[in-house]
């Protein structure tokens, strides 16, 4: 499903991304993990075409297309969703009206029919009771005062609506208490585990790979993929640290 | 001010609130001493505007600060018939420049305070911070622009100002404009006229102060904290003793 | 993609071809005056309009006084000089006879409204939008109103609702009574310049205590060619009396300046309001800034009476150059007087706009929020007056003034006096500027926008607290006329 392959990539002419090659199956979920300033935002970033994450070699494809070619809303219309470590405040636009310009713009990119008003808020009121969010909270202006914990649940119902192909969700536990935590999973594992979807977590700590089982754990450091393993990757990290891991 | 210049009129922005009749008995007025504070240096600046209640004081202050340069600038005014002051800064790349001001007027007094701040370059900061108080005949103003030149990205100014008056007979006026050309620049400015807080007068006389004294009290917060960070010792003795002073006559 | 040029993307996406879709001319048989300006075209247009004698001696007054009056410049406009006598100071659809009902209107206006979508048929809207709201129109085409809807049910509740036209000669007294009451004659030069040569405009009249039982609204249409125009509206609520009063405008593409120089009186008395709502669409002119509507108007409220409240919402996003301060004068005591403003400029398109507040009344209150939004090379300025007189016990006012640059080469400008005289008034004013981030930016294109929808949607949030206030149809019209104005601009 994404193909990453050999993928350099610089932020301000440094070069971040230095041949990095990666491929998740379809039903597949994934974990990068790695030390600040391994690249992982930037591989997320660079994936959902950020301006100033400049592709400089290599490529990535998703479902065969040539993901780094597209615009971000082009990316997003194939598949693409990006759960942002600091979502983004926009004033005075609900996420109500957002998220339906956004689906329904997705939908018309693709060949859909749009969704009616109504069509849609069925939808946001299914995908905001999965997520234990008050649909209240969706009528209030994107992001605009959310706690981190609120941000990052209304990322999850934005996945949860906007439906994609491959979710890569840049430290969405990062700011979670316990319970927002099990929820937040809950929620990944209720609209991402399926055998047409692919995950691709990008996380600092264990803590959430307790309720998003990852079949495959990668270890990312300095611009490339220095491991690759199984869950039990993750635990040993945990465990001994990333320098000994590494080194390893 | 150039001394073949006009008296100025109300038709001329910088003079609309001011007392022309005092003006015209000193202009034309001295041409002003134009400061430089070079690239990368610091300056601070105090002026205590303490005159006669019939003189007429005005101070025009053209300042240019160079690149990475900071202009500290600390004014009380509250002397004359007419006390009036002018800084027209021009700030080159990174510079920093930061005014503190208290104006305080009774009797017939006009005190004001016209300010020009350009940001001709980039990552310039400005703050200013000013106090006004007016009591019985008197009118305080401040007119302060903040001018944003194209290509001046990532400035950053910000202007407050408040203003208390005390007598139905007197007048506060405030102008902040702001002037911009560039997109990428964090501009703000906030005004607010009002008069002293009922709810706290009255938590004060319930605690058994004399209106004189809960005023007086009030009137000392509004402006306590401008003069905080004067470097020189002397100089902020002078400035609390001086404004002290003027708002027991304020009475 | 490096930062800078992703911004630029979108910027350029927003460059487009701006398409003003009201461009069109229709073609239509209509008679001039002669062109240019004199007593003797004063006199025409008195004389076509069958005066009465006292309105031509007002005219000419204001005329005569005009003629001694200079243009202002003190507005952070650059207008090119203006050439008084190269234009047309009356031009109006020849018609047959007096209309006899709407069914004899030429059938050229008549798609010209089609066209535009505005209801001009009572049938047709009561068939196409059951239940809907209705609203009765005035429509002004160049200088004369063409049809007036609504009327019979309107006079049934006891609302007048006419052009002001036929009001000089059917009520003649009530609007010799307010008539240049809130704007005086000699109030500026363009509102001086209108009470000479004004041609038609809507006369609205609601008795004591009748909540007028239907929107009302004037659409004013350029069509002819040189030619200005010069609306009038007065609109007088008596006490206890509620209306809701809509103005749209648009004009054909021309290469040439064209001049709108409109005054309109509002009187509010005791406990009476009026909410005043203007979707401002002019020609904008060309991309290169040829051409478009001159704007210049004078708006005035005068809440007179206790407990009156007068609400302004403007959303201007036309005219080459805008010159327009809709105030209030708040005379009674508890009076309320409103403004939202959302201001969109352009390529080469200049607004200087906002507001007078002056507050005269014991604990008269006033709220001022405007939303200024600058792109291609255009500069937009907010210019606004607050005034406490020294009798304005308790009078409140708070005003919040945010622009929002889109690109480099526009200008934002904030520009507000505040005149204190009594000490219990409370004025408070925030002002800032700011740019759609790129982060935004990125943020609603990864959840699936295009950059131009992107960027629409985020300027339709920073002027939500201004589009709330329009009339739900009103409103919608103005959120897709906000994306369309900054087709060809930034991110």
């Amino acid at each position: 499903m994404l193909k990453i392959e050999n993928l350099h990539a610089t932020v301000a002419d440094k070069p971040i991304l230095k041949g990095l090659s990666l491929t998740i199956n379809a039903g597949e979920i994934h974990a990068i993990m790695g030390p600040n300033g391994a690249g992982k935002s930037t591989l997320a970033y660079t994936l959902g075409g950020r301006p100033g994450y400049e592709p400089t070699g290599g490529g990535a494809t998703l479902l065969g297309q040539d993901l780094l070619a597209m615009e971000p809303h082009e990316r997003a219309a194939a598949g693409l969703f990006l759960g942002f470590q600091y979502p983004v405040e926009i004033p005075g636009v609900s996420n109500v009206q957002f998220l339906r310009e956004a689906l329904n713009s997705q939908r018309r990119a693709r060949g859909e029919e749009p969704l009616s008003a109504a069509e849609f808020l069925r939808l946001a009121r299914e995908k905001a009771k999965l997520l234990g969010m008050d649909m209240e909270m969706l009528k209030r202006p994107v992001n605009v005062g959310f706690s981190g914990g609120e941000k990052k649940r209304a990322e999850m119902v934005h996945m949860g609506i906007l439906d994609p192909t491959l979710a890569i969700l840049d430290e969405t536990d990062s700011g979670l208490d316990i319970d927002a935590l099990k929820t937040v999973g809950g929620g990944i594992n209720a609209i991402m585990r399926a055998p047409d979807k692919a995950v691709l977590l990008i996380t600092h700590y264990q803590r959430l790979l307790d309720y998003v089982k990852p079949d495959f754990v990668h270890i990312l450091a300095d611009g490339r993929i220095v491991r690759s393993g199984g869950p039990e990757l993750a635990l040993a990290l945990e465990r001994e640290g990333y320098a000994e891991v590494i080194a390893a | 001010m150039n001394k073949a210049l006009a008296l100025p009129t109300r038709r001329d922005e910088a003079w609309r609130y001011s007392d022309l009749d005092a003006v015209a008995r000193v202009w034309p007025v001295d041409e002003p001493d134009r400061l430089i504070v070079p690239a990368g240096e610091r300056r601070t600046m105090t002026l205590l505007l303490d005159d006669g209640a019939e003189a007429v004081a005005i101070r025009d202050h053209p300042v240019e600060i160079g690149a990475g340069g900071t202009l500290s600038v600390h004014l009380l005014a509250i002397g004359g018939a007419l006390g009036r002051v002018t800084f027209d800064v021009t700030l080159a790349r990174g510079a920093h420049f930061e005014l503190k001001a208290a104006l305080v007027g009774n009797a017939a007094q006009t005190i004001e305070l016209v300010t020009t701040v350009t940001h001709a370059e980039p990552d310039a900061t400005s703050r200013q911070t000013v106090r006004a108080i007016a009591a019985g005949h008197a009118t305080t103003s401040y007119l302060g622009q903040i001018r944003v030149a194209r290509d001046a990205q990532k400035t950053d100014a910000a202007q407050s100002f408040k203003a208390m008056l005390l007598d139905r007979t007197a007048t506060a006026n405030a102008k902040p404009e702001l002037e911009i050309f560039a997109d990428d620049v964090k501009c703000a400015h906030g005004a607010t006229v009002g008069e002293l807080d009922k709810a706290a007068l009255f938590y004060m006389a319930s605690r058994g102060l004399d209106p004189a004294g809960a005023r007086a009290l009030l009137l000392r917060a509004f402006i306590a904290g401008l003069f905080d960070d004067m470097t020189d010792e002397g100089e902020h003795a002078r400035f609390e003793a001086a404004a002290l002073a003027k708002l027991e006559a304020l009475g | 993609m490096s930062a800078p040029l992703k911004n630029a993307d979108a910027l350029e996406a927003v460059r487009k071809a701006s398409d003003y879709e009201w461009g069109f001319v229709s073609d239509i048989e209509q008679e001039f005056a002669p062109k240019g300006l004199s007593e003797e075209t004063v006199r025409f247009i008195s004389a076509k309009k069958n005066e009465p004698s006292w309105m031509l001696d007002w005219r000419l007054k204001a005329y005569r006084h005009w003629l001694t009056m200079e243009a202002p410049d003190w507005a952070k406009l650059d207008v090119p000089p203006i050439d008084y006598q190269d234009a047309y100071y009356y031009a109006a659809p020849k018609k047959k006879e007096e209309l006899g009902s709407l069914d004899d209107l030429d059938p050229e206006i008549r798609r010209t409204y089609e066209k535009l979508g505005i209801p001009i048929e009572e049938q047709k809207v009561l068939a196409n939008v059951a239940g809907a709201p209705r609203v009765a129109v005035d429509a002004v085409f160049d200088s004369v109103s063409v049809a007036t809807t609504f009327r019979k049910e309107l006079e049934e509740a006891g609302v007048i609702f006419r052009s002001i036209s036929e009001a000089i000669r059917e009520f003649p007294d009530l609007v010799k009574k307010w008539l240049g009451r809130v704007v005086p004659m000699h109030d500026n030069y363009f509102a001086t310049l209108n009470c000479a040569v004004f041609s038609d405009g809507t006369f609205v009249y609601v008795p004591e205590g009748v909540r007028c039982p239907m929107e009302l609204s004037t659409y004013f249409r350029i069509n002819a060619e040189n030619t200005g125009q010069f609306e009038r509206t007065l609109i007088v609520a008596d006490k206890g009396a509620y209306v809701s009063y809509l103005e749209g405008c648009t004009a054909p593409q021309r290469d040439e300046n064209q001049l709108h120089a409109a005054v309109v009186e509002l009187v509010a008395l005791d406990d009476a309001e009026i909410k005043y709502s203007t979707v401002q669409n002019w020609y904008p002119g060309d991309a290169e800034g040829k051409g478009g509507i001159y704007n210049f108007v004078t708006k005035r409220a005068l809440c007179q009476g206790r407990n009156s409240k007068v609400s302004w919402t403007q959303v201007e996003t036309g005219s080459a150059i805008t010159w327009k301060y809709p105030s209030c004068v708040l005379n009674g005591e508890n009076s309320v007087g409103e403004f939202y403003s959302v201001a969109v400029t352009n390529n080469f398109q200049q607004a200087d706009t906002g507001t007078k507040m002056i507050h005269n009344g014991k604990n008269s209150r006033s709220t001022i929020v405007s939303k200024g939004i600058s792109a291609g090379r255009s500069n937009g300025t907010y210019r606004g007056l607050v005034r406490m007189a020294a009798n304005a016990e308790n009078a409140r006012n708070f005003t919040q003034c945010d622009s929002l640059l889109l690109g480099n080469r526009c200008g934002a400008h904030t520009v507000p006096y505040i005149e204190v005289r009594n000490p219990s008034a409370i004025v408070e004013h925030e002002a800032t500027t700011s740019k759609i981030s790129d982060d935004q930016l990125f943020y609603a294109m990864q959840r699936g926008l295009d950059a131009e929808s992107a960027v629409s949607l985020i300027v339709n949030g920073f002027a939500k607290e201004v589009l709330q206030q329009l009339p739900m149809e009103f409103a919608v019209e103005a959120q897709k006329l906000l994306g369309i104005s900054l087709e060809g601009s930034v991110g």
